[in-house]
């Protein structure tokens, strides 16, 4: 197939991808709702795919294609800032909700001697606010199925939840199932027995009712690490606790002070998107 | 039959000095590059605009200026203008009719150019294609509208008259200092103003502020001047737009890429020459801050985790990529604007035939607090070997507002 010159041009200013992702979100965006639909029934294949595709990636390119001569673009003032998370309240998360997950990562992070754990570093906040955005609803992912029972480790991701979605009914299904099991709720349970429900969960050992138990634990799993490593503009990671737990630098970029002496210890504090406390009060 | 010839002649002869015809090449071509040196299209071509036709907004402390048609169309240009016409404008800040041009017109610099420079520039200037584009040329609010006001001007701030060669200087020297005190009208931005927008002789070239930039000291002091600069490093910079010391950014990125790179190197040497022999003057040195002081932690902080991965640590930079600030004279002039902006709007160096790069520096305005860029601009400026007066929060926001487009003037 030959693309038009201006598809061409957009490849060579090096936007080709952009136009491919948002032409994935648009045909995403037709026909996302997870009904469990088969290829077949669309009428989907992968010839069509690839020739919508390229035809969204020929009608949209006149839009972003630009053709860059002698010097590349620069504008005064031109950044990509993020709105840093202010923290207080929840905004997906009833209360409820937001006590389990609190109560888990709590469990997968514990604070110890090692200094404070997931909990200490608002993780929850974290999450709650990756779910409220664009994360939460998959929005650059294809969720139009077939979706594997099986899938290979390299088919990645195969649910037609969206994070929202699992939250909502993973959370729900945890709940109905600890107060039939121990008559309370899974942040009422001793530490121990959180413990070992947990580990339940994540072997696939622990049926919860209508909901996949390995879905639940993956998901705030993950989402805890990501939370307790994330710069902490958004949310998590408080006063760089991740950071200064396992010795990351931050968002430094240079190390040529540092790349001749092995073996000795690199002394300069983490710092995030935001800077550090030794930069004064902003 | 002579006599006939000669009438046929007298017209050609009685329109002056300056001849129109296919002859004259020579000095079209020399119109040209006389035009830019004085880099008329910076001021005469609006954004987007045609060369010449005009309509760009000078900001001046009196209100908006907008700049005049120089092409040579007869009813917005100046195609009615004879070369007397011209070289008035140029020599007396003149209008054909006697009414007065303001001094952002830099005529108290073109007054010393020659007259067969002049010619050769309107001849360049005619030889263009006109461009019909009407100007409105009364944007100055009162009393800066009435244009007689000029001639108190002139009385006070104005002397007339072409340059004079000092016979005790080189030819070299004399050539630099006609196009520096000239053409070149480089005392327009590097020279302080008084209060009436005049440039203050007993200051010349000891640098301003001009649109949110400083415009540093181009003395020869060592500290705040081209003091530590040879001969060579000037050239180098005005050709290509940076050195091993520095990158030119801001208007001196637009002089440079639209006026001194394309000027003969000749003509880049006398100028350095002139620069370097004139004279040395700068404010005292001061003593750099305590690096206790709180300011300088913050800034030490902030610079060792914001800047030092380009400019390096010890703030030698990378030469002709990453411009050094230990020494850099744009980092202790007493006006810190430039150094203020660049945090907070980032920077773009010139990019030139000699040196295509052009390389940029982010803004970082939404990373840092006024107070935070008070702290690292006042490190800068007291590290390292630099010393001079820190940097108020006052004075970033004050900045931040103009350069951000969050109030006039920028």
């Amino acid at each position: 197939m030959k693309l038009p010159a201006k598809a061409c041009h957009a490849r060579t200013a090096g936007l080709g991808d952009m136009t491919m992702e948002s032409a994935d979100r648009r045909y995403g965006r037709t026909s996302r709702r997870p009904d469990g639909a088969s290829p077949a029934r669309h009428g989907v294949t992968r010839r069509g795919l690839l020739l919508a595709t390229a035809a969204l990636l020929v009608t949209t390119s006149g839009v972003n294609a630009r053709v860059v001569t002698k010097v590349l673009p620069w504008k005064p003032n031109d950044a990509y800032p993020v709105a840093p998370v202010v923290p207080g309240g929840y905004l997906f998360f009833t209360a409820s909700e937001a006590a389990v997950v609190e109560a888990f990562v709590d469990r997968l992070i514990p604070a110890d001697d090692l200094g404070p754990g997931a909990k200490e570093a608002g993780v929850t906040t974290f999450i709650d606010r990756q779910l409220t955005g664009p994360y939460g609803g998959h929005d650059w992912l294809y969720m139009a199925g077939p979706f594997s029972e099986n899938p290979l480790p390299s088919q990645g991701l195969q649910s037609e939840l969206t994070p929202r979605q699992q939250y909502r009914m993973g959370i729900a299904a945890l709940e109905a199932y600890c107060k039939a099991t121990f008559n309370r709720g899974f942040a009422e349970l001793a530490a121990a027995d959180q413990d070992k429900l947990i580990a339940g969960l994540e072997k696939g050992a622990v049926q919860l009712p209508n909901f996949s138990s390995k879905t639940l634990f993956t998901a705030i799993y993950n989402n805890a690490i990501e939370g307790f490593f994330a710069d902490p503009i958004y949310g998590g990671n408080r006063d760089m606790i991740g950071w200064k737990l396992v010795g990351f630098p931050g968002v430094r970029y240079d190390f040529r002070d540092v790349i001749d002496r092995p073996n000795q210890a690199y002394t300069l504090p983490p710092v995030s998107l935001q800077g550090r406390p030794a930069w004064g009060e902003r | 039959m002579w006599l006939r010839t000669l009438v046929l002649l007298l017209p050609l002869f009685s329109a002056g000095s300056v001849t129109a015809g296919p002859d004259n090449y020579v000095d079209i071509a020399r119109g040209k590059a006389l035009v830019i040196a004085g880099d008329c299209a910076a001021c005469h071509t609006a954004e987007g605009g045609q060369p010449f036709a005009g309509g760009l907004a000078l900001q001046t402390p009196f209100g908006a200026i907008m700049t005049p048609n120089i092409t040579f169309d007869t009813t917005t240009g100046i195609g009615s203008w004879s070369a007397d016409d011209f070289a008035r404008a140029m020599q007396e800040g003149r209008r054909p009719g006697g009414g007065h041009l303001y001094p952002a017109f830099p005529y108290p610099y073109y007054t010393k150019v020659e007259r067969s420079d002049l010619d050769a520039i309107y001849l360049y200037l005619r030889a263009l294609p006109p461009v019909e584009n009407r100007v409105n040329r009364n944007t100055l609010p009162f009393p800066f509208n009435i244009r007689l006001l000029m001639k108190g001007w002139n009385a006070l701030f104005f002397t007339s008259g072409t340059f004079k060669p000092d016979p005790a200087r080189s030819a070299e020297f004399n050539r630099g200092a006609y196009l520096v005190e000239g053409l070149g009208h480089c005392g327009a931005c590097h020279t302080p103003f008084n209060a009436f927008g005049a440039n203050q002789n007993d200051k010349y070239l000891e640098g301003n502020q001009i649109d949110n930039w400083t415009a540093p000291n181009i003395t020869n002091d060592p500290r705040v001047g081209l003091g530590k600069w040879s001969v060579d490093d000037i050239v180098q910079y005005l050709k290509t737009g940076q050195n091993a010391f520095s990158l030119a950014s801001g208007p001196m990125k637009d002089a440079i890429e639209n006026s001194t790179s394309e000027m003969p190197v000749a003509d880049l040497k006398a100028i350095a020459v002139y620069l370097k022999e004139r004279g040395a003057e700068g404010p005292p040195a001061s003593t750099p801050l305590a690096a206790s002081d709180p300011r300088m932690q913050a800034g030490e902080a902030i610079y060792v985790d914001t800047c030092a991965a380009c400019h390096v640590r010890t703030g030698t930079g990378v030469a002709h990529l990453f411009p050094k600030l230990a020494g850099n004279v744009v980092t202790t002039q007493e006006d810190p604007a430039s150094l203020i902006r660049i945090v907070i709007a980032g920077g773009r160096a010139a990019a030139t035939e000699g040196f295509p790069t052009s390389p940029a520096m982010p803004s970082l305005g939404y990373r840092l607090s006024d107070k935070q860029v008070a702290d690292v601009v006042t490190y800068v400026r007291n590290s390292w070997g630099n010393a001079a007066a820190p940097v108020s929060e006052e004075t970033v926001r004050t900045l931040r507002a103009k350069v951000t487009g969050a109030a006039p003037g920028e």
